[in-house]
C-alpha cells in the first residue's frame, strides 16, 4: 500500500458555550485556524476534499447539510464536501474517511472538520437528544440515557474489581489539572480530591448523576469545533507545507451490538479492543510503544476501561496505576493530557478531531508549559461512539 | 371480518423473537438471523415466531439516575439490566427498594408516555 | 434615638428572627465558601455587589439583580418586613447572595438567588441554605417559590419535587407575581435535605475571620472587562 498520510495543520476553538453562534461559523473558525497553521489559507480551493464530522445538527440546531454550509462560509466552492456521522465518534470517523480519501489516491489534500453546538437546547433536551443513539424500542423508550449505561457499567466494574468512587474522583483531579493549562479547554479550573471525594461536603458538592457516577465523573455539555489538514506525504504538494507532518500511523474502527444488554460480556468493550488491534497492526506497533493517549472519558470509568482494552493495563488494574500517578503528565503513560472530555469538554461531533489535535500538539512539542509530554513518539486516541458500539482508534507518529 | 378484540382492554407486552429454522431467540428483533441467516419479513412474519418477554429474571446491574431527560418530572429513576431464564437480556426501569446485583426479579410491562411521541411499552422490573 | 410617629407608621411590624448559624462548604475547586447571614451595616457592600448585574440581560441577571437590589434596600430602610439575607463568601469576596422573607411562623416567601461566581454551583448551595434557614432554623412549614429563569425554575421543580399549587391561584400566590406558585413543604425538604444541603458547623476560626469583612467582587465573568 503505502501512501503516507500526514497532518500539516490543526485548528481548535475554545470549547464551552458558543450557542449564540451558527454551527457552520464555529466550524469555519476552526477550519481557518487549521489552514493558517498550515500556511494554506489562500490556497484553500486546491483542497481536494472536505470531510465534516457532526452528530446531530438537525436536532440541536435545526440545521442539516452542514458540510455544504461550511464550504460557503469558507468561500471555497467548488471543493467537494460530505458529512460523516458516527454519534460521538463522528470526529474520528471523519478522520478515518479523510485518511481513506488520501490513501486511496483520490485526494492529495483533505480538510477534516468536526463540530457540534449542543447548548442551544436545555440540559434535559440535550440528554434526550444524545440518547437517540440508543436502540429506540429496547433502550430509548425505557427512559435510558448514556449516563444510565455509564452508571450501570461502573457498578459492575466496581463489584468485580474493587474500584472506588474516590478512584474516579482522582481522574477528575488529574484531568482538570491538565485542562486548566489547555487554552482550548471548556473548564479551566482545577478541582481538589478533598472537595470532591474526601471532605465532609463532597457527597453534595460532587452530587450523583447516575449512581455510582458523580458530577465530576461525567463530562460537561459543550459547543466547539476542531480541524485537521491531511496531506499525501509523498505528493509534490506536500513540500509546500511549513510544518513537518505528523503521520497517521494507524486508524481503524469496529462495531459491537447496538443494545448494551446484548454485549457478550457486559464488562468488555470489544469494539475498542478490535479497533485498537487493527490500528496497532496498521502502524506495526503495540501498546508498549504508545507514549501518551487521549481516551474518551465521557464518563471517567471509560478512561479506565478503554485503557485496559487497548492493552495499556491488565483488565481491572488500570485504577491501581492511576492511584500511583502513572497516567499523570509526568507519569509513565500520560492519559488525557488535554484534560480529556471531562475538562476539555465534549461537543460530540468535534471530540474525535479534538483528540487528534491534541496528539499533534504534543508530538510537535507545541503543548502549553506544564502539560507537555517529554519527547513523545507515538500518540493514540480512542473515540467512543454510542455506548461502545462503534469505536475508532487512531495512532499518530512523529517520524 | 374485523378482529373486534383490538378494541378491547390492552395489556402491554414486549415481544421476543424466535427463528423457527434454528431455534435461536432474540430481543430485540433482528432482520437476519445471526446464526443461520434466515431472513425475517416484518410484514408476513414467516419463519419467525414471537413470544412475550416477561416473568422471572435476574438483575445483572443497575443505577439510580438523577439527571433524567426532557419530559421526565421525577427526582430520579432506577434502571437495570436483567437476564431471563431463556438467556435473553433486557434493559428497563427498576421499581425495587434496595437493588442488589444477582437479585431475582419479575419483569412486567407498562405503557408510558414520558418520552415524546406516541405511548410506548416499557419494562418495569419488580420484586 | 426615638423613631418619630410618621416613621413608625411606615415601618412594617418586625418579628425577631432566629439567626442563621454560619457554615462553611468546600467547593469543588478546593475554595472554602462561608455561608452566613448578612448584617444591615453591610447593605452598602451588598448593593454595590448586586448593582453591576442590573445591566446584564443574559440568564435573567438584570431582573434578578434589579429586584434583589430593591429588596435589600427595602430591608435596610425598614420598608420590607422580616427579610433575611444570606451571603456566600470566598476569601472575603461575595460569591453569591440569597434573600427571602419570613412571612409567619408557618410560611416563608423565597425572594431571589444571585450567583456571581460561576461554575461551582454557588447558586445551588445558597438556594439550599436559604431553604435550610426557612424550614430547619426558622421552623416554617412551607415556602412559596417562583422564579424568573425558566431553566432555573424547572431545575428546582424537578430536583426538589416542588408542589404545584398553581391551581390555587390567587389564594396561593408568591408576592413576586411571576409564574403560578410552587411550594416547598417540610416533607419535601426532608426528602432532599441530604442530597442538597451540606456544610460544616461550626465554621473554623480562620474561615470565619476571612468572611468577617465582606468585599465586593472586582471582576464579574458575566461582564467582560468590568471595572468598578
Amino acid at each position: 500500500m503505502a501512501i503516507k498520510v500526514g497532518i500539516v495543520g490543526i485548528g481548535h476553538t475554545r470549547f464551552g458555550n458558543s450557542s449564540e453562534y451558527d454551527l457552520a461559523d464555529v466550524m469555519a473558525y476552526a477550519a481557518t485556524d487549521a489552514l493558517q497553521d498550515a500556511g494554506f489559507l489562500e490556497r484553500r480551493r486546491e483542497i481536494d476534499q472536505v470531510i465534516v464530522g457532526n452528530m446531530a445538527s438537525g436536532m440541536f440546531c435545526h440545521q442539516s447539510g452542514v458540510a455544504s454550509s461550511l464550504i460557503s462560509r469558507m468561500d471555497m466552492e467548488p471543493v467537494p464536501a460530505e458529512l460523516v456521522e458516527n454519534g460521538p465518534a463522528s470526529g474520528a470517523s471523519a478522520i478515518k474517511i479523510g485518511y481513506m480519501a488520501v490513501a486511496s489516491g483520490m485526494a492529495d489534500i483533505v480538510l477534516v472538520v468536526g463540530g457540534e453546538i449542543m447548548r442551544k437546547v436545555s440540559g434535559w433536551e440535550a440528554t434526550d437528544l444524545v440518547a437517540t443513539i440508543l436502540h429506540s424500542e429496547a433502550e430509548y423508550d425505557m427512559g435510558l440515557t448514556l449516563p444510565a449505561f455509564g452508571g450501570m457499567f461502573t457498578r459492575l466494574y466496581m463489584e468485580k474489581y474493587g474500584l472506588t468512587e474516590r478512584d474516579l474522583a482522582l481522574l477528575a483531579v488529574k484531568n482538570h489539572r491538565n485542562g486548566a493549562k489547555n487554552m482550548y479547554a471548556h473548564i479551566q479550573a482545577p478541582c481538589t480530591i478533598e472537595a470532591i471525594a474526601d471532605g465532609p461536603e463532597a457527597a453534595v458538592v460532587n452530587t450523583y448523576v447516575a449512581e455510582p457516577l458523580r458530577m465530576y465523573s461525567t463530562c460537561p455539555v459543550s459547543d466547539g469545533a476542531a480541524a485537521l489538514l491531511l496531506v499525501n506525504m509523498d505528493s509534490p504538494k506536500a513540500r509546500d507545507f511549513k510544518k513537518k507532518p505528523i503521520r497517521i500511523a494507524g486508524v481503524a474502527s469496529a462495531t459491537d451490538t447496538h443494545c448494551v444488554h446484548n454485549r457478550k460480556d457486559p464488562l468488555r468493550l470489544e469494539a475498542v479492543r478490535l479497533a485498537a488491534e487493527k490500528a496497532y497492526k496498521m502502524a506495526d506497533l503495540g501498546p508498549k510503544d504508545i507514549s501518551f493517549a487521549e481516551l474518551h472519558d465521557a464518563f471517567s470509568i471509560l478512561e479506565l476501561a478503554i485503557s485496559e482494552e487497548v492493552g495499556f493495563f491488565e483488565r481491572g488494574k488500570s485504577f491501581l496505576a492511576v492511584r500511583k500517578g502513572e497516567t499523570d503528565i509526568d507519569g509513565r503513560l500520560p492519559i488525557n493530557t488535554s484534560g480529556g472530555l471531562k475538562s476539555k469538554g465534549h461537543p460530540v461531533g468535534a471530540t474525535g478531531v479534538s483528540q487528534a489535535v491534541e496528539l499533534v500538539r504534543q508530538l510537535r512539542g507545541e503543548a502549553e508549559e506544564g502539560r507537555q509530554v517529554r519527547n513523545p513518539k507515538y500518540g493514540m486516541s480512542v473515540n467512543f461512539g454510542g455506548f461502545g458500539n462503534n469505536v475508532v482508534a487512531l495512532i499518530c507518529a512523529k517520524d | 371480518m374485523i378482529d373486534f378484540s383490538m378494541y378491547g382492554a390492552k395489556v402491554p407486552t414486549i415481544k421476543a423473537y424466535k427463528c423457527l429454522t434454528c431455534g435461536t431467540v432474540y430481543y430485540p428483533a433482528p432482520m437476519v438471523c445471526g446464526k443461520c441467516s434466515t431472513r425475517r419479513d416484518p410484514v408476513t412474519g414467516k419463519g419467525w415466531e414471537t413470544f412475550d418477554l416477561e416473568g422471572s429474571c435476574e438483575l445483572l446491574t443497575w443505577t439510580r439516575v438523577w439527571n433524567l431527560p426532557e419530559g421526565y418530572t421525577k427526582k430520579y429513576l432506577l434502571f437495570g439490566i436483567v437476564q431471563f431464564e431463556n438467556g435473553l437480556r433486557a434493559s428497563g426501569q427498576l421499581e425495587v427498594e434496595d437493588p442488589r446485583i444477582g437479585m431475582k426479579l419479575n419483569a412486567t410491562v407498562k405503557e408510558s408516555d414520558e418520552r415524546p411521541g406516541n405511548p410506548v411499552n416499557v419494562f418495569v422490573f419488580r420484586e | 434615638m426615638a423613631i418619630d410617629e410618621m416613621e413608625k407608621k411606615l415601618r412594617p411590624p418586625q418579628i425577631l428572627l432566629k439567626p442563621y448559624p454560619s457554615k462553611v462548604i468546600t467547593l469543588a475547586s478546593g475554595e472554602k465558601m462561608v455561608v452566613r447571614e448578612a448584617r444591615r451595616e453591610e447593605t452598602g457592600i451588598l448593593l454595590g455587589t448586586i448593582y453591576p448585574l442590573i445591566g446584564v440581560p443574559s440568564d435573567f441577571y438584570d431582573i434578578v439583580a434589579a429586584r434583589m437590589y430593591a429588596e435589600v434596600l427595602g430591608w435596610y430602610r425598614y420598608r420590607v418586613a422580616n427579610e433575611f439575607v444570606l451571603v456566600g463568601v470566598i476569601d472575603g469576596i461575595i460569591a453569591g447572595i440569597v434573600n427571602s422573607r419570613h412571612v409567619s411562623s408557618k410560611l416563608g416567601m423565597s425572594l431571589h438567588t444571585l450567583a456571581i461566581k460561576r461554575g461551582l454551583r454557588v447558586g445551588a448551595q445558597l438556594f439550599a441554605a436559604k431553604m435550610e434557614n426557612h424550614i430547619d432554623v426558622l421552623g416554617e412549614e412551607e415556602v412559596y417559590i417562583v422564579a424568573e429563569s425558566p431553566n432555573g425554575f424547572k431545575r428546582w421543580m424537578i430536583e426538589y419535587q416542588l408542589e404545584d399549587r398553581s391551581s390555587q391561584y390567587p389564594e396561593v400566590r408568591s408576592e413576586l407575581g411571576g409564574v403560578p406558585t410552587y411550594v416547598l413543604t417540610r416533607k419535601l425538604w426532608d426528602a432532599v435535605r441530604e442530597v442538597k444541603c451540606t456544610g460544616t458547623r461550626p465554621v473554623p476560626e480562620k474561615d470565619l475571620k476571612s468572611a468577617e469583612k465582606l468585599i465586593m467582587p472586582s471582576e464579574y465573568v458575566q461582564i467582560p472587562g468590568f471595572k468598578r
